[in-house]
């Protein structure tokens, strides 16, 4: 099983891995130098007492050698004293016992003793003692005056004192205990206070030492290593502690000591004297310990803090904040912070420009789809919280394409961002976007004034009805505007955003440069428009229209001149459909194009069966006309089914003209050339501008059957057709007359010079296969 | 005291034969470190004891001279008076307090004399009890065979009878009583020639 290697101390701050290590690393420096301190304190104590305890020795030497030729002397006196000397010679002991005890008294001794050369003795004392006495003279070796012994009571120092007469007749010997006194005496004259102890020997050991009874082998050791010529101090175990010693061997009469000076100096009273530098070490380390803590977690601190708060800047950067570090110092770490911020700096200014961008339209600077979108979902959030409304209003610019398309590019650029400024302008309590091509969205959060919604874009249609002066031309835009009030209208805003769309749509159809409010009617008017729509797809592919025909009956020539193609749609469930319901939908919807194509095909292929001298009518609608390959779809029509160009006729409104008048009569000349006819419907109504006859040179004219109605009683109305035929004559072209439905309108219109008539008068549309045999049959109508 | 002499004997021919009944004895003393001990005195002791009168041929004179005794031994025959002279300007107080004599002399002066008969055989220790230093031996003997060895620690003594004799050795750093070893030896007619070797501590 794999183990990962894992650190044995895992930091989560920088910080307290440094202080953690600088602590350790200062604790075992200063525990290093305590150990040496200790060391060498000890190993100075040592180096002193050993000092002390040799000088001490020496001292005792000295003292030991002082108290002997004092003793000594004191012995000589006796010894040399010619009446002492007089009572051994006559042999006059109780004059030399008392000689003894005064010299004992004088010199503080407390036994004296006098023994002779033949080996007599005088004085008094225990049994050992005395036989230790007797035998020193005669065991001492010569030139030496004292001598230790050790008897059963202990050590005692013999001072020998030859009595001479002057050759050695005896010897006075003084025997001092060295008992406790003795040793108090001779430690009160040291330097350090050392304790003097006798050490005699008993049975091979060596015993004397206060507090023990037993014999102690590295005492003994100690003792034999002193004897045998080393005398320097060494340490020892005794019964109070562990201690320095030096054993002085104290000469017994034949010189092989019988007793030892042992001078000892306990441990603890070496150290003693340094005890101050010891808890000085130990308080200056302790104090040193917490004083590197505290600065090894401030130099941690300092050194991880500003990492620290760059490890934080960097997170809040990942999150997308924009993060600043304060610079401190011109270090590595401050030139880091310095480089981060820079970083940051660029981060934060590229993010914005990405967003700027993705949220933003280039060309005005406004708000995008995107951008208002999300502010929308934000605000019906927002809306729904807070109780409150919301509302967009959607813009449409009236005939922008006209401007694009006239004018250029450029302009429309420049027109757009016109309107936009004036819109930002307006709608400042709003986010005004825009949505894409010439389409605007304004949302308006509700703020106590119910009616603002309705007061903005009534101001808007204000601002936006006054020609825009842009690049030195002067551009009548109108605007249109749907608006739709969240969440009523829809709670999301797909649904709200439909709904303004919708009501635009409605402002649109309605009459443009208005604004309309949603109303649920919209949405289901909506609903039957999509409806319509795929059930137009669905009749194109499956065969459900077909063409009817209306013929238009030849005044001039008293004949059918032509039939009208006219578009009807059977649906199997809705029944016969009227284009007026159907055709603005295939417009919307783009499908206009297709349908147009299918009824340019169908009516020449019908046209084709009729006699040579009857021509076709087919209505052409205006996004038909603009569509780029509508000259092809005639020409293919007119190919595919053989028909003479000059026998279709394609009828088109004035409203052709409003998408670009120059291109629109480009093109009716290419169809002309062609061969192809082209009529002016409906004229009368609409624009009706002469300039149109005047651009271009039609075929024919046909007169609004509005004019029509009224033509047989209304003065006026005659007047115009009249005026229209005149016109038509002058300019040579034909005219037709729409919707005659009685002889009186027939009359008229014949008395008139009208070309040609079409109307329920004559033959309501009829079925294609129906044509041929009306062409056959009677005129009756006329007739 | 344990004190060894020991006598390395040799029958050493004689020249001086001449006497029948009189052999010259030789003798060396040395010390415990084997050199020739001078200023022993050796004694002969013959049995019988001679019984003429004894004399030696110096004047029996102990006199303080220099703070000090001259001789420093000095021989008598017992019975002998020996006089202490002082021939120094300070004044002495000769005392011994030996068993063969004891007498003091009290304080005296230069030139004065006193005069101590030493009335039995033994070694008389003489000190001053002014002068601690002054040092000398009286020696009071029954035999006419005593003298004092030389520099080389030789002594030779002539006349001596022949037969066994008790050879006395005294000098002050024997450590005996009175600092005297006794040894027997036998003075054949070629004589007797011996050394001893005074075995100290």
């Amino acid at each position: 099983m794999p183990f990962l290697s894992k650190p044995l101390w895992q930091f989560r701050s920088l910080s307290a891995k440094l202080a953690v290590l600088y602590g350790i690393l200062f604790a075992a420096c200063l525990l290093i130098v305590a150990i040496v301190g200790q060391f060498v304190i000890w190993s100075n104590a040592r180096t002193t007492v050993r000092a002390e305890l040799s000088a001490s020795g020496s001292v005792y030497d000295r003292l030991w050698a002082l108290r002997a030729q004092s003793l000594g002397d004191t012995a000589s006196v006796l010894a040399r004293d010619f009446g002492f000397r007089s009572a051994i010679a006559s042999g006059d002991r109780p004059t030399i016992e008392s000689a003894l005890a005064n010299l004992g008294q004088r010199a503080d001794v407390q036994q004296t003793f006098f023994v002779d050369t033949a080996g007599g003795m005088t004085g008094i004392g225990f049994p050992d003692l005395r036989r230790a006495v007797g035998a020193v003279p005669n065991s001492l070796t010569s030139g030496r005056k004292d001598a230790v012994i050790a008897t059963t009571k202990g050590a005692f120092r013999l001072i020998v004192s030859p009595v001479l007469a002057p050759n050695e007749i005896g010897w006075v010997i003084f025997a001092l205990p060295l008992d406790g006194h003795e040793m108090r005496a001779l430690q009160h004259l040291s330097a350090i206070p050392l304790t003097a102890t006798i050490l005699h020997r008993q049975q091979g050991h060596w015993l004397g030492v206060a507090g023990s009874n037993t014999h102690d082998d590295p005492l003994d050791r100690f003792v034999a290593k002193a004897i045998s010529g080393d005398t320097g101090p060494g340490a020892l175990t005794l019964p109070n502690g562990y201690a320095f010693a030096l054993a002085k061997p104290l000469a017994g009469p034949a010189g092989k000591p019988e007793a030892v000076l042992l001078l000892s100096y306990p441990l603890s009273a070496a150290m003693a004297g340094y005890r101050t530098m010891q808890i000085g070490i130990l308080l200056a380390g302790g104090i040193g310990l917490v004083l590197v803590l505290l600065g090894s977690r401030w130099l941690a601190t300092s050194i991880a803090r500003p990492i620290a708060v760059l490890d934080a800047a960097a997170r809040s950067l990942e999150e997308g904040n924009r993060t600043e570090v304060r610079i401190e110092g011109d270090d590595e770490v401050g030139r880091l912070a310095e480089s981060f911020n820079r970083m940051s700096a660029g981060i934060v200014e590229r993010e914005h420009r990405i967003t700027h961008l993705a949220f933003h339209d280039t060309l005005t600077g406004l708000p995008n789809r995107t951008y208002f979108r999300q502010q929308l979902e934000a605000g019906l959030i927002r809306a729904h919280k807070r109780r409150e409304r919301i509302t967009i209003l959607c813009l449409d610019l009236d005939g922008f394409k006209g401007v694009n398309d006239t004018l250029g590019h450029p302009v429309g650029d420049a027109l757009l961002r016109e309107i936009g400024e004036t819109l930002s302008g307006i709608a400042g309590d709003g986010i005004v976007s825009r949505l894409g091509g010439d389409e605007f969205a304004i949302i308006l959060d509700e703020r106590g004034d119910a009616d603002r919604p309705r007061a903005l874009a009534q101001d808007i249609l204000d601002a936006l009805s006054r020609p825009v002066q842009v690049d030195g031309h002067q551009i009548a835009t109108g605007v249109s505007i749907g608006i739709a009030v969240g969440p009523g209208d829809g709670v999301d805003a797909d649904v709200l955003l439909k709904n303004a769309d919708l009501a635009l749509y409605r402002a649109k159809q309605d009459s443009r440069g208005v604004f309309r409010f949603f109303e649920r009617s919209l949405d289901a008017a909506a609903r039957k428009r999509r409806q319509l729509e795929l059930d137009l797809r669905e009749a194109l592919q499956g065969g459900q229209f077909r063409l009817n025909f209306q013929p238009i009956f030849d005044l001039k020539k008293d004949r059918i001149g032509g039939f009208e193609a006219l578009l009807r749609w059977e649906h199997p469930t809705r029944g016969n459909v009227p284009p007026v319901e159907f055709i603005s939908v295939a417009e919307n919807t783009g499908l206009i194009i297709a349908i147009g194509d299918w009824v340019m095909q169908e009516a020449c292929r019908h046209a084709i069966a009729w006699p040579d001298d009857v021509r076709v009518a087919v209505n052409v609608s205006p996004l038909q006309f603009r569509n780029s390959g509508f000259a092809n779809v005639i020409f293919q029509a007119l190919s595919r089914s053989g028909l003479a160009a000059n026998r279709l006729e394609i009828e088109i409104t004035e409203s052709v003209f409003l998408d670009g008048e120059t291109m629109v009569v480009n093109l009716l000349h290419q169809l002309r050339a062609m061969g192809v006819r082209v009529a002016l419907d409906d004229f009368g109504t609409g624009y009706s501008s002469l300039s149109y006859l005047r651009s271009f040179p039609f075929d024919k004219i046909k007169i609004d059957k509005s004019f029509i109605n009224a033509v047989a009683e209304d003065p006026s109305a005659a007047a115009i057709v009249r005026a229209i035929v005149d016109l038509a004559t002058a300019l040579d072209m034909e005219t037709t007359a729409e919707g005659v439905e009685d002889r009186e309108q027939l009359a008229e219109l014949r008395g008139q010079g009208c070309s040609s008539i079409q109307g329920y008068l004559f033959s309501r549309p009829i079925e294609g296969g129906a044509v041929v045999a009306m062409i056959a049959g009677p005129m009756s109508a006329v007739a | 005291m344990r004190m060894f002499l020991t006598a390395f004997t040799t029958a050493a021919a004689s020249f001086l034969a001449s006497v029948a009944s009189a052999a010259t004895v030789n003798i060396d003393v040395r010390g415990s470190d084997g050199k020739p001990l001078a200023g022993a005195v050796v004694m002969l002791d013959t049995s019988p004891k001679s019984s003429a009168p004894i004399k030696f041929d110096y004047a029996y004179e102990m006199a303080q001279q220099n703070i000090a005794f001259l001789p420093h031994v000095l021989i008598i025959p017992v019975g002998a008076s020996v006089t202490f002279p002082n021939r120094d300007k300070v004044r002495h107080h000769v005392y011994s307090f030996s068993k063969a004599k004891k007498f003091d002399l009290k304080l005296y002066g230069k030139d004065e004399t006193r005069a101590v008969v030493f009335d039995k055989v033994g070694v008389v220790a003489l000190g001053c009890n002014i002068h601690d230093a002054m040092s000398g031996f009286v020696i009071a003997v029954d035999t006419p065979f005593a003298v004092q060895t030389d520099a080389n620690g030789h002594a030779t003594i002539t006349g001596v009878p022949i037969g066994g004799v008790s050879v006395r050795v005294w000098h002050p750093m024997i450590h005996a009583a009175d600092n005297v070893l006794t040894q027997p030896a036998t003075v054949s007619a070629a004589g007797l020639a011996t050394t001893y070797t005074i075995r100290g501590k």
